[in-house]
């Protein structure tokens, strides 16, 4: 099933570290996924594509420390489009002690450097819609 | 030349003789069946003898500290005469708190400044822009107009102590630097007097780091020659460029490429000032590098002696330089941030000490020690106190700084350094062969070579060939949330807002309007680009206002996507 799986993929912002993002795009791609990864992106522009592409997940990477200001921001504007079922996942350098707030924004998961691929894989097909 | 050899061949056949009889008789099959390669995939052997450098000439290849080839190390006393630079990174908040953080660490004994910029600020957007929201003063210092700049270094000796400035960005650079020096113009000190660094690297702004917008290589790439140009005619002890291999390994690259690509960054810069009538002994004397120390210990030491060598041959053989202080590889050295772990993060205190003594061994000129917090936070003041406190040991508890270059003349390291400087010089002949730097990052070559690295890297971390440990080795299988403070500095966006605010009513409008239109014309023509920016910056110009002006004038550039 994770052939049907449409992922968008941005580095929030302006942090620069495109490293994670990029290698996690490929991994995702060799697990059957159809990844378009965006590069640097705000909200809007996310949020854009995401309709656009017709995303199920919408994935954020940053590891700039604008997580709790720009993660949020996303999820409203997807709701405001009325895409209140696409899973979204972060990941990059963020304190444990923000997970639980930018849980309760609505971002389904935080995945950190040590996440392996497997774990993101499950995490998406078991909770895609 | 044989007799130049260190060992004679007749030696040689014999030490090799009665290796193959240890290897039959004692060694045996203890040897295990596995091949090992360093990171850089040199072949490891079990034993290292003098066959491995039969090859070797002392005095051609090694020679003394201080003299060509610079293999032991650019001066010839080394830390003797002046111990590397305790350099750590601070950078957060607004200009005043990070001006406390700078005063804390010089009582506590560092001896250089290193500034980090926020990521508005690198980007080069004000922190009243909607661009910046939520990243003012969180991975560095604000720095928004010449006001900051006067915050962030006051009553700081900026005559006296060198401040490395972490411009990454030309294109911040020129403003950054502009800033700098028109605030030391206005404290009255004399701008031969101001020592110090800016990274300064176009690959920076259009490989290494991404954004949404970014300004054509080319144009990255004139700026960067800008402020070399303008540094080496006024402020004889700046070095205005750090070629940044550092952050290219960090994004995913090997130590050969980290290397070859800042080295081809610099050939360009060399060709470029000569071709705008410069003598290449009027700059290379300032061109400085930036390692970043990973894990394989003897191969990261290898890789500094072998880069001494490789620019003092490019710079000598290729250029023709004739002054010998234009021949020095001067390099900053961070230990690596990539191979911090969040989970049990004190261990990280472990890996950054082991990296920081290969950069001792390796000749550096100045250190930043990273923090064990790295994969949580920029360095909250406990953890940069434990990498302070990682360098002075080094220093002082373990006689490493009291004789040069210690390991040269190991069979190991000097056969590492002699292949991985081969490695480095071909991999330099595949960008040249590619059309040179800027072609390699216009065509978005380089950003493949990148990712395929962090891609491939990651691959082997997840299937487990790649060990680290905690992460996929030795786990712990109990649940520990780990406890570290996390840093913050929330109020800094307001206080940066309110500030820009009252500086865009008390400028001299009129002033900053012809500074800011002069400006945009001579982004058109061939001058120098500095003295322009340096006025702009004089009449309160902000940075973002500046950056503004680059792109509309230079363009946007699309960032290859993979």
């Amino acid at each position: 099933m994770s052939e049907n799986i449409k992922v968008v993929m941005a580095k929030l912002g302006l942090d620069i570290h495109w490293r994670g993002a990029v290698a996690l795009t490929r991994m995702l791609r060799d697990q059957g996924m159809e990844v378009v990864y965006l590069g640097n992106q705000f909200p809007e522009s996310i949020v854009r594509s995401a309709v656009q592409e017709g995303a199920d997940v919408v994935g954020l990477s940053t590891l700039g420390g604008n997580h709790l200001t720009l993660g949020p921001k996303v999820v409203e504007m997807l709701k405001e489009q009325g895409l209140d079922d696409v899973l979204i996942l972060m990941g990059g350098v963020i304190p444990p002690e923000d997970i639980p707030k930018l849980k309760e924004a609505g971002i389904a998961e935080v995945f950190g450097p040590e996440s392996k691929i497997e774990t993101i894989t499950d995490f998406i097909r078991n909770n895609v819609a | 030349m044989d007799e130049n050899r260190l060992y004679d061949s007749e030696e040689i056949k014999k030490i090799k003789m009665e290796k193959e009889k240890w290897k039959e008789q004692t060694l045996r099959d203890k040897a295990g069946e596995k091949t090992y390669y360093t990171e850089n995939g040199i072949p490891i052997d079990i034993l290292y003898t003098p066959e491995h450098i039969a090859d070797l000439d002392y005095l051609s290849d090694l020679g003394f500290p201080g003299q060509p080839p610079y293999v032991r190390g650019v001066y010839p006393n080394m830390y003797r005469g002046r111990l590397f630079t305790v350099r750590q990174l601070s950078g957060f908040g607004g200009p005043e708190d990070c001006n406390r953080r700078i005063k804390f660490l010089l009582d506590q004994g560092a001896t250089g400044i290193n500034i980090v910029f926020d990521l508005p600020t690198i980007r080069g957007y004000d922190s009243d822009d909607y661009r910046a929201e939520g990243n003012v003063g969180i991975c560095g210092v604000a720095i928004d107009s010449l006001a900051d700049m006067e915050s962030l270094f006051d009553s700081i000796p900026i005559d006296e102590m060198t401040s490395s400035v972490v411009t990454h960005l030309p294109s911040t650079t020129v403003v950054l630097l502009a800033m700098y020096t028109v605030m030391a113009e206005k404290r009255g000190v004399p701008l031969e007097k101001l020592g110090g660094t800016t990274q300064n690297d176009f690959l920076m702004e259009t490989t290494i780091g991404s954004a949404p917008e970014i300004i054509p290589p080319a144009h990255s790439f004139r700026l960067q020659c800008d402020a070399i140009e303008y540094a080496s005619k006024n402020l004889p002890r700046w070095n205005p460029v750090s070629y940044n291999g550092y952050n290219l390994r960090e994004a995913g690259t090997t130590a050969v490429q980290e290397v070859a690509i800042a080295l081809a960054n610099c050939i360009a810069t060399a060709e470029e000032l000569i071709k705008r009538g410069n003598d290449i002994d009027d700059f290379a004397r300032r061109l400085s590098f930036f390692w970043d120390l990973c894990n394989d210990f003897f191969e990261e030491i290898a890789k500094c002696r072998a880069s001494r060598k490789l620019y003092q041959e490019i710079i000598s053989n290729r250029f023709k330089a004739r002054n010998p202080k234009s021949e020095l590889m001067r390099f900053h050295v961070q230990t690596a941030g990539n191979t911090l772990t969040a989970v049990e993060p004190l261990n990280n205190i472990a890996r950054s000490a082991v990296q920081g003594l290969a950069a001792i061994l390796g000749g550096c000129q100045s250190l930043h020690v990273d923090s064990f917090d790295e994969a949580y936070s920029a360095p909250t003041e406990e953890a940069a106190l434990v990498s302070l406190r990682t360098q002075q040991i080094l220093q002082v508890e373990t006689n490493v700084v009291n004789t040069v270059d210690p390991l040269a003349g190991s069979y190991y390291v000097e056969s590492l350094t002699r292949d991985i400087g081969d490695k480095i010089k071909d991999y330099i002949d595949k960008i040249e062969s590619k059309g040179g730097i800027i072609a390699v990052a216009e065509s978005g070559w380089l950003h493949r070579e990148i990712s395929d690295f962090a891609y491939n890297q990651q691959k082997q971390i997840e299937s487990g060939e790649r060990k680290i440990v905690g992460v996929n080795y030795f786990v712990s299988d109990k649940e520990e949330e780990s406890k570290i403070d996390v840093f913050r500095y929330p109020e800094t966006e307001e206080k940066q807002k309110q500030k820009l605010s009252e500086l865009r009513q008390k400028r001299d409008q009129e002033k900053l309007e012809h500074s800011l239109k002069v400006l945009r014309e001579k982004c058109h023509s061939d001058e120098n680009i500095m003295p322009f920016v340096k006025d702009a910056v004089e009449a309160y110009a902000t940075l973002g206002e500046i950056q503004e002006i680059f792109r509309e004038e230079f363009g946007l550039w699309q960032f290859p996507l993979v």
